[in-house]
Parts: structure tokens; sequence; C-alpha cells
């Protein structure tokens, strides 16, 4: 063999390796993400159960409405022909946009929690704290399927959150935190879906899953 | 005003006539739920409160979360009555839906409360479809079960991820038995009992959202076979079975390597030269003539020699005891280490060797040569012990003389004698101290006893407190390592032979070395003993020998150098007054004159 088609022997070689692998890869890496993020929506919706346990009459009187939520101004798919739609880097780029959006409050809440008027309190603090382990794991797990994708743009939406407290008294503290949690667990499960959408469509090699 | 009041009363009027007429306005409806089955539509349900009598239509009113348009329900129909269906069209995920039921009917209408809605939480799948059980044979009879997916859900692009379960059961039993399947659309059902018919159902649920509804049962029969297990234990169990019966043939066979090995022979008591079938034959002479030591005392009187004659001290002679304080101590010790049986002077015949032994290893060394041969290290390695255990002040003896003197007792194995020697009787050991004393030994023991020199170990030897018979022996013993009788103090021991014990407690010793001494030829008629005949001032014992030829008399020690004296009344004269001499250290009543005459052997210890 001349020098030339060794070289090119390696090289091919070489792709194909890095392309398998980078396949399989991506696969498990949105299974893994598709897991955490089923498991953070799993998360919200008891501590949202745990809230309402004793939650006091007149604080849903006092909730806000949802379409308050400070990620509401993300325009996402509601149906799924929308999402159907979307191409793959799109939808991730809407799943970490918004997991980077809760960072911030998470964080409140997690401060927040702590002191809640509750009688559940405890348990809210510890999921709290949970919940943002997760959050921070997803976002990594999420830079990596990006990097994996290999796509070119990178255009997360911000969207800030203003909010330094929740409140001056106990009750709108309470209030507060609840209508946090109920926003978060709504994303959740958009994130959620966005993920799952995204892993059917790349396990072409494991239609049984899909 | 008036208007108003007119109406007023015609309202009242009017409620008066209906409420006799029994109608009124319907009652408050009520949303029970709504659902999605696949989270592109939605149904909503409400419940009618009571009509009123009237004829009443209900209407389903919703408003999105971010606009005030209020909408009404597109479809009454599909789902059925009372119910409102949201098409995808309508169907908008992630938004509340803030849905109101009016019912109105001719007299009234009425609002239910609002509902806030959102369809991604509202979601349950319609039940899996075409469920099939089948026997499968392979490795044992197991039942597959395999269903298909609701049609509504879109599960292959991943809209809705569905997870299945299942459950089984008997048509008799109560409970079911569930089964997980996660999101595979198959489960092997395993250990279901043979020959018995089962139920199967299946239902499914969205990774978040509610069970959907179990479906009809699909009916299985389990063939009738013989579980494999039970043959493989049949099988376990013959081979086993074969085995043992191997293992019993070879035990039997080999019945007897087996108990010897289990239960080995205890070894009974192996005497050299002794023959057991010859014992058994019942020529007892012939079987004890190979025990018989050569040159051994005549056995005539050793009846005699038994038990009585080591009782021959008596115990209240305190003061004899030169070194009162040792001599107790080693009493004491002397005590522990033997046992008190009849022969209490052989029990302490060891101890009081053991204290020779350390009386007199300072003191000769000249001596050491002699008892070198008889085994020094013998005493040293048994009994050092022993010896040390003796008082720390006990003055150092003359080794030489005291380490002989357990190997003279055991002649053939003076260690292994010596360590018996504290339980036998001390007329044992005695006639063997006599085999091994030459005969010149016995005056020239006093000289060695006597510059021996060591007066506190005199003390030490002569316990009244102690066995008699002991420091008799040990006397004994003394006189016969001394070599050549009367001649000189050589450090040969000349060893005493005690012919018998008379009934009176009598010693009736002979010099070893004493060519009169075959027991054949000698004379044994008349007295045994020797009669103390005087006290001479030097503490000198002198002994008369009575008609007895054989006289024992080689115990004596001179300290005054008397020993030629001594030694000249040596054995070959048979009744020789024999001499003994208290040590040096004793007091003087360390000789003890008893009134019949006899000596207190136990005063007479020799010192060294």
């Amino acid at each position: 063999m001349t020098q030339g088609s060794r070289l090119y022997f390696a090289l091919t070689v070489l792709m194909c390796a890095f392309v398998s692998i980078n396949g399989v890869g991506l696969n498990d890496l949105l299974e893994r993400a598709s897991q955490l993020s089923d498991k953070l929506h799993s998360l919200s919706t008891s501590l949202t159960n745990d809230l309402d346990s004793h939650f006091p009459p007149v604080g849903r009187v006092m909730m806000p409405r949802p379409s308050m939520c400070h990620t509401s101004s993300l325009q996402i798919p509601n149906d799924k022909d929308q999402a159907l739609k979307i191409p793959e880097d799109e939808l991730l780029s809407l799943a970490r946009s918004l997991l980077l959006a809760w960072s911030d409050p998470l964080a409140l809440l997690s401060s927040e929690a702590s002191s809640l008027a509750h009688p559940e309190r405890n348990t809210i603090n510890s999921k709290t704290k949970e919940l943002q382990d997760n959050i921070n794991s997803l976002g990594a797990g999420l830079e990596h399927v990006f990097h994996k994708m290999g796509s070119s743009s990178d255009n997360l939406s911000s969207l800030p959150f203003y909010t330094n407290s929740l409140g001056q008294d106990k009750t709108s503290r309470l209030v507060n935190f609840h209508f946090l949690l109920s926003c978060f667990r709504r994303d959740s499960h958009k994130i959620d879906s966005f993920l799952k959408v995204l892993r059917c469509r790349a396990a072409k090699k494991r239609p049984e899953m899909c | 005003m008036r208007n108003s009041g007119v109406v007023l009363i015609l309202t009242f009027i009017a409620k008066l006539i209906s409420q006799a007429a029994g109608v009124s306005a319907p009652d408050k409806p009520r949303l029970t739920s709504c659902r999605s089955p696949e989270k592109e539509t939605f149904t909503c349900w409400w419940e009618p409160g009571d009509d009123g009598g009237l004829p009443t239509t209900y209407a389903l009113y919703y408003r999105l979360e971010n606009s005030e348009t209020v909408y009404e329900c597109p479809d009454y129909r599909t789902a059925g009555e009372n119910s409102c269906f949201f098409n995808k069209n309508d169907t908008s995920l992630w938004i509340n839906y803030n849905i109101t039921v009016v019912a109105t009917n001719a007299l009234g209408k009425n609002i239910s409360d609002p509902v806030e809605v959102d369809v991604a939480y509202i979601v349950q799948p319609n039940t899996p479809e075409n469920v099939t059980a089948v026997v499968v044979d392979d490795q044992g009879p197991f039942v597959r079960v395999s269903w298909e997916k609701p049609r509504t859900a879109d599960t292959r692009s991943g809209w809705i991820t569905l997870l299945y379960q299942l459950r089984v059961k008997q048509e008799k039993d109560k409970e079911w038995e569930e089964y997980d399947a996660g999101m595979q659309k198959y489960y092997n059902v395993f250990s279901l009992h043979p020959d018995k018919e089962f139920m199967v159902q299946v239902r499914c649920k969205p990774d978040h959202g509610f069970w959907s509804e179990w479906t009809q049962p699909t009916y299985v029969k389990m063939p009738d076979y013989i579980p494999r297990e039970r043959s493989l234990w049949i099988i376990i169990t013959i081979f086993s079975i074969f085995i043992i019966l191997i293992l019993t043939w070879t035990l039997n066979v080999k019945r007897n390597s087996v108990k010897l090995c289990l239960l080995p022979p205890v070894p009974g008591p192996k005497i050299k030269g002794f023959d057991k079938q010859l014992l058994k034959s019942g020529k007892s002479e012939e079987v004890f003539s190979s025990l018989v030591i050569q040159g051994f005392p005549p056995t005539i009187g050793y009846d005699d020699l038994l038990v009585e004659y080591l009782e021959v001290y008596d115990n209240e002679e305190q003061e004899l005891v030169l070194d009162s304080k040792d001599l107790s101590e080693v009493c004491m010790k002397s005590k522990s280490l033997s046992d008190c049986d009849s022969g209490r002077g052989s029990c302490d015949s060891r101890t009081l060797l053991l204290e020779k032994c350390m009386e007199g290893r300072e003191g000769s060394g000249s001596d050491q040569h002699q008892y070198s041969q008889h085994g020094e290290t013998s005493c040293t390695s048994t009994e050092s012990s022993e010896c040390q255990g003796l008082e720390p002040g006990s003055p150092e003896s003359s080794d030489g003389r005291v380490k002989t003197w357990p190997v003279v007792f055991s002649s053939p194995q003076p260690h292994h004698h010596y360590q018996v020697e504290a339980v036998k009787p001390v007329y044992h050991s005695v006639p063997e101290i006599l085999n091994r004393s030459s005969p010149h030994a016995m005056p020239t023991n006093y000289h060695q006893l006597h510059h021996q020199d060591i007066p506190q170990q005199e003390g030490r030897f002569s316990k009244p407190a102690c066995r008699h018979s002991q420091s008799y022996n040990q006397f004994n013993l003394d006189g016969l390592d001394t070599p050549a009788p009367g001649v000189s103090p050589s450090r040969s021991l000349e060893y005493v032979e005690v012919q018998r014990v008379n009934p009176e407690n009598m010693l009736l010793l002979r010099p070893l070395s004493d060519p009169n001494r075959e027991p054949e030829g000698s004379d044994y008629a008349g007295e045994d003993y020797s009669k103390v005949k005087e006290v001479t001032s030097n503490n000198i014992l002198l002994l008369q020998r009575d008609t007895y030829h054989q006289c024992v008399d080689d115990y004596s020690q001179d300290l005054d150098s008397q020993a030629g004296q001594c030694t000249t009344q040596q054995p070959p004269h048979p009744c020789k007054p024999v001499i003994y001499q208290s040590n040096s250290g004793m007091p003087q009543e360390g000789m003890r004159v008893m009134g019949n005459g006899y000596v207190d052997s136990t005063v007479l210890m020799p010192s060294y």
C-alpha cells in the first residue's frame, strides 16, 4: 500500500468510528436527558401537591394568572402538529432556553423554601434543593447534546427573571411561591415533551422505544 | 318606583305559581372531568343539576388564559351526553382553559363553578388493543402476552410516551398478580400453574398522566406438564442414593481401617522387656525376670519395705531443724509437690532431692565429675525448676552430689525416675542408692559431707517436719556417693543399700560395696536395724550394729574431720555402728535418739 492510500484508509476508519460513536452517543445522551427531564417534572408535580395540601383558599384568589410567568413570552408550539414541524436544533434551543430561564428563580425558591409558612416546609425544602440539582445536571447534559448535534448557531432566548423576593408577608410569600412553582411545573412539562420528541427522532436504531 | 314594585309583585306571583306547579330554574351543573386521550384533543363532561322540571339546555363556555374571549364548546355530540369535545384545532397545550357550564331553562339559568384546565395534565390514554396471550413451551411452559398501543396515541413521534402494565389471575382468585412491562408491548409470564385457566388484562399510562382502563380479560389455558425441576430433583435423588450406597459399601469393606482411624487404640503401657504373652501364660518368673534390674538387691523383705518404713519421722522435732525457716519453706514446697499417700517420705523425697540439688551445687566442684556420669543434667533439667523453687537464699551445696541423687534413684532412666520419685515409696529408692554406691564410699561420705561445709544446708536437709525417710535417703545417698570407704574424702559416692525395713520402721542398710552384701549370703536373721549406741560430743551418732552383719552406716557427716573414724566403720563391718553426724550448721539437737535406740533419720539429714 502506498503512503497516500494508507493515510486515506486510516482517515476513513477514524471517520467511521467517529460517526458511529457520535450517533450512538447522541441517542444515549438524549435518552439520559429525557430521563432527567422526566424526573424534573415529577418532582415539581409532587411539590405542587405538597403545597396544595395546606393551601389557604384565599391564596387561590390571590394567585396571579399563569400568563404572568416570566417565560410566557417564549414562542413555543402548542400542539403536536406544530411541534413536529420544528427542526431538532430549534426544539433543543427551546428546551435549553426554558431550562436556562429557571436557574435563577429556582435559586430564589430554594432560599425561600426553608422559611415558608407551611406545615410541609421541610419536604418542600428538600425537594426544591433536589430540583436545583437536577436542573443543573440537565443543563449540562443539554450542552453536550447541543455540541453533539453540531448546530451552527446557538440561539438561546433570554428570559430574564427580575424578581428578587417573593413578598413581604408570609401569605403573599406562600402565594408567590406557589405561583412560581406552577410556572415551573408547566415549563418542565414543555421541556420533557420536547426532549422526548427529540429522542424519538434520533432513535432510528431503536424503533421499539418510540 | 311603581314599576319596580309591580315587577316585584309579578315575579313573586310567578314564583309562587311555578312552585305550585313544581318547576324551577335549573340547578347548577357541575363539571366532572376533562380528559385528553392523546395530548391532541380533549373532552369535558359535566353533571347536570336538577333541571327544575323544565327542559334545560346546557352550554359550555371557555376562555383561554391570555385572552378574554369567551368561546362556546364546538362539539357537544361527539363525546356523548353532557360533554364537550375539543378537537385538534381547538386544543392548545400549556394554556389554561377556564371552562364553565351554563344550564338554562325557561325559568332561568345557572352557571357552574369555573374550572381551570391545562390539557398537558389531563392525559389519559385509551386502553391497549389486541391483547393476546400465547403459551410458549420453550424452557418450561410460560405465557407470552402481547398487545398493541391504543390506536389514537402517537408514540412513534415521541409526542406521547406510554407505559404498560398487565395483570393475571385465575377465574376463582381474588387477587390479581400485577406486572410492569415498561414501554414494551409484550411480557412473559412464568410460574403459572399447569392445567389451569388464567385471565389477563393490560392497561397503559402516559409518562405524566392517568392510567387507562383495563382491557377486556383475555383467557389462556396452561397445559398439563410435569415441571422440569421435579424431574431434575428425581435425577439428583437417585444419583445421591447411588453415591451413598457406594460409600456405605466402601466403608463396610474398609471397616477395620476406618475403625482404626476413628477410634485409635489407646496405647497401653509398654514396659521394656515385658512380655504380655508370657504373663498371660502364667509364668511370672520369666515375665518379671526381664524387669529385674541386675544386681538388684534381694526382694526378700521388700514387703517390709513398703509403706510403713516411710513414716519414720516425728513431726514435732521442729527444734532440730537448723534453718527452720528454710526448712519450713522447703517443706511447704515439698508438700506441695508431693502427694500424701502412705509413702509420705517418698512424696517428699523429690523435693528433698531438689534441695540437695540446690545446696550441693555450689559446694563441691570436685564432685561434679562424679555426678556427671549420672546425669547431672538430669537434675538440672528436671529439677531446675524445683531447685530454683527452693529458697533463694539456700546455700549452694555440692551440686554434683546432689544432682546424682535423682539419678541414683532411677537407674535406667534417671530423669524419668526422678520424676516418678515423688510418689514412689522411699524404700524403692534406697535400694537403688545402695546399688550404686561403692563399698568404699562410705567412709569418705563423711568427709564429703563434711567438706561440703554448708551449714545452712544441713539444716535444710534435716527437716523434722518433713519426711524423715527422705532425709534418711539423702543421707544415705550422700554416704553412698563417697568413694572408698574410710580412705579419703574422695568424691565418689557410696550408696548404701537398704536391706530391709523391719516392722519397727527401721531401715536396715548396708553399703552396696559390701562384699558381704550378697543377698544370698547375707544373714538376714536377727535384727536388721541399728541401734544408736551413743551420741558423741561432736554430734555424731554412733549406731550400734546388731546381729545383722549388714549395716548401714554410710550416711555420716563428719564435720570435724572425724570422717575418718566414720569411714573406718564402713560397711565391711556388718554391724558397725553407723555414725550419723548432723550438719554442723544444725543445732545440736539435730540428732535425735529415740528412746528405743533407733535413729531418727530425719534428724540425721546429711548436710552438704
